[in-house]
């Protein structure tokens, strides 16, 4: 029986922008440590966009409405991973 | 002795073809001598990514009116009185527009003092209808029942009020007599409303010892200590060689950071890092890369401490902040800048040379190292 995979919900508080590189992530207040984190996925950038702009924050759906491959799917649960270590998305297991 | 430098006016000033702003000879010389900056590929860190400059800053320090109600000593941007030309508030709401549209997070409102600007709340509204992240530095003295209340429906939005002492003693001989009181009461008002609170505190020779006092205080509050570390600019450059702290306070100042990971300091302490132990936040200065400051008469400054005419990257009054951003001669260079005598030091990659505005206001150079380096 498979496990179906945590529900990952970015933060309200979270700003996202592209850049060249990718974009960055910011976790808004006053200059708060840790707030600010450069992405150098453009993938990346884009799913949290468009869970942002289309799915409410919800990047599961965000992920499994895209047409990444498995791989790639997987791997972009693993930054989701670690964005939630950083604060800015929340695991709902 | 280095002379000091003279303001040439605005005509007068070297302007490249396709750049905007001016370029001040002695900013050009100054940022030529630190050399070359690092290849992008061989930086580590944040600096990978800040140095060919963002699309946007991430934070625009805002200091919107000059006029303020109280004389600190150490004031960076020597406020008092009201400027002949601040922007009008027709002129700061088309700005609060292009911040928007080109995706600025926040803005970090200043002064003097912002409650003393006349079109603030106008300002403040602007904002919030365009999702821009507000934050609000002020002395707390003017802050009345009646404007919490009204503060309070602006979310999110947040306050820093200032305390550069525990005590009344220690606070009243940088801010004024009597104002460590009606800031008291300013927080008191702000918490009341439940508004999302820092204690600002630059950190003195006198506030050293008044850390953990600072500490409770802010807590007392429900809010978070911000320490940050004074600089030399303003009427700072007078009263620097009194009140900058020492190397020893420093080291034990870096100590009591790692003991207290909820205190926060706007990164501006990221020269310590040489002393061996990596600060939380960015290992550099954000100057002209992840910020810039906007200053009462539309000068745009790389950071709120760095706000000598030489370094002026053009100016609201002649041009579009997004053009000053992206197109500025004077941010070209300073994104570029090299680390100077710094360059061959074996703690280069975690401190960057330090912050270039006090370099600049103490010594007139950005080649030479941070005056408050750990390692001299």
């Amino acid at each position: 029986m498979s496990q179906s995979p945590p529900a990952y919900r970015l933060i309200d508080e979270v700003k996202i922008r592209r850049e060249a590189f990718g974009g960055i992530l910011y976790k808004y207040g006053c200059a708060d440590r840790g707030a600010l984190s450069f992405i150098n996925s453009r993938q990346l950038i884009d799913l949290l966009l468009s869970a942002q702009q289309t799915y409410s924050g919800d990047l599961g759906a965000a992920v499994e409405h895209s047409n990444f491959s498995a791989a790639s799917k997987q791997k972009l649960y693993a930054a989701l991973d670690d964005l939630a270590r950083r604060g800015y998305v929340l695991v709902n297991s | 002795m280095p002379e000091p430098v003279r303001f040439l006016g605005r005509q007068t000033r070297a302007q490249m073809p396709g750049q905007v702003g001016p370029l001040h000879p002695a900013a050009l010389v100054a940022m030529q001598q630190t050399g070359q900056a690092p290849a992008q590929s061989s930086n580590h860190g944040s600096q990978r990514f800040l140095q060919g400059g963002l699309s946007a800053p991430i934070t625009v320090t805002w200091e919107i009116t000059a006029a303020c109600n109280i004389a600190c000593v150490h004031c960076l941007s020597a406020s008092g009185k009201r400027r002949p030309r601040e922007l009008t508030t027709g002129q700061s709401l088309a700005l609060v527009d292009e911040l928007a549209e080109m995706h600025v997070f926040q803005i970090h409102f200043g002064g003097g003092e912002p409650f003393l600007y006349p079109g603030i709340w106008q300002v403040l509204e602007r904002c919030r209808e365009r999702g821009l992240v507000m934050c609000i530095s002020t002395n707390g003295t003017l802050i009345t029942p009646e404007r919490a209340r009204r503060l309070a429906q602006l979310d999110p939005i947040y306050f820093q009020v200032s305390l550069d002492g525990g005590t009344p003693q220690t606070n009243d001989r940088i801010r004024g007599q009597g104002v460590f009181t009606r800031a008291m009461r300013g927080l008191e008002l702000l918490a009341a409303e439940k508004l999302s609170l820092t204690v600002n505190s630059v950190l003195t020779r006198y506030s050293f010892a008044e850390l953990d006092r600072l500490y409770d205080i802010a807590a007392s509050f429900g809010a978070k200590l911000r320490v940050t570390r004074l600089r030399p600019s303003g009427r700072g450059q007078q009263v620097w060689d009194e009140l900058h702290p020492t190397r020893e306070q420093y080291k034990a100042f870096a100590g009591w950071l790692g003991e207290h990971p909820d205190v926060l300091t706007a990164d501006s302490f990221f020269h310590l890092n040489a002393f061996g132990n990596k600060l939380a936040g960015l290992d550099m200065c954000g100057a002209a890369t992840a910020t810039c400051c906007i200053c009462p008469e539309g000068e745009v400054y790389p950071c709120a401490f760095f706000q000598a005419p030489e370094f002026e990257a053009g100016n609201l009054h002649d041009h579009r902040f997004q053009d000053i951003w992206r197109n500025s001669a004077l941010f070209a260079f300073y994104r570029n800048m090299g680390g100077g005598s710094c360059s061959g030091c074996g703690q280069y990659g975690v401190c960057h040379g330090g912050c270039p505005a006090t370099k600049w206001f103490v010594h007139q150079s950005l080649h030479i190292k941070d005056p408050e380096c750990v390692l001299l």
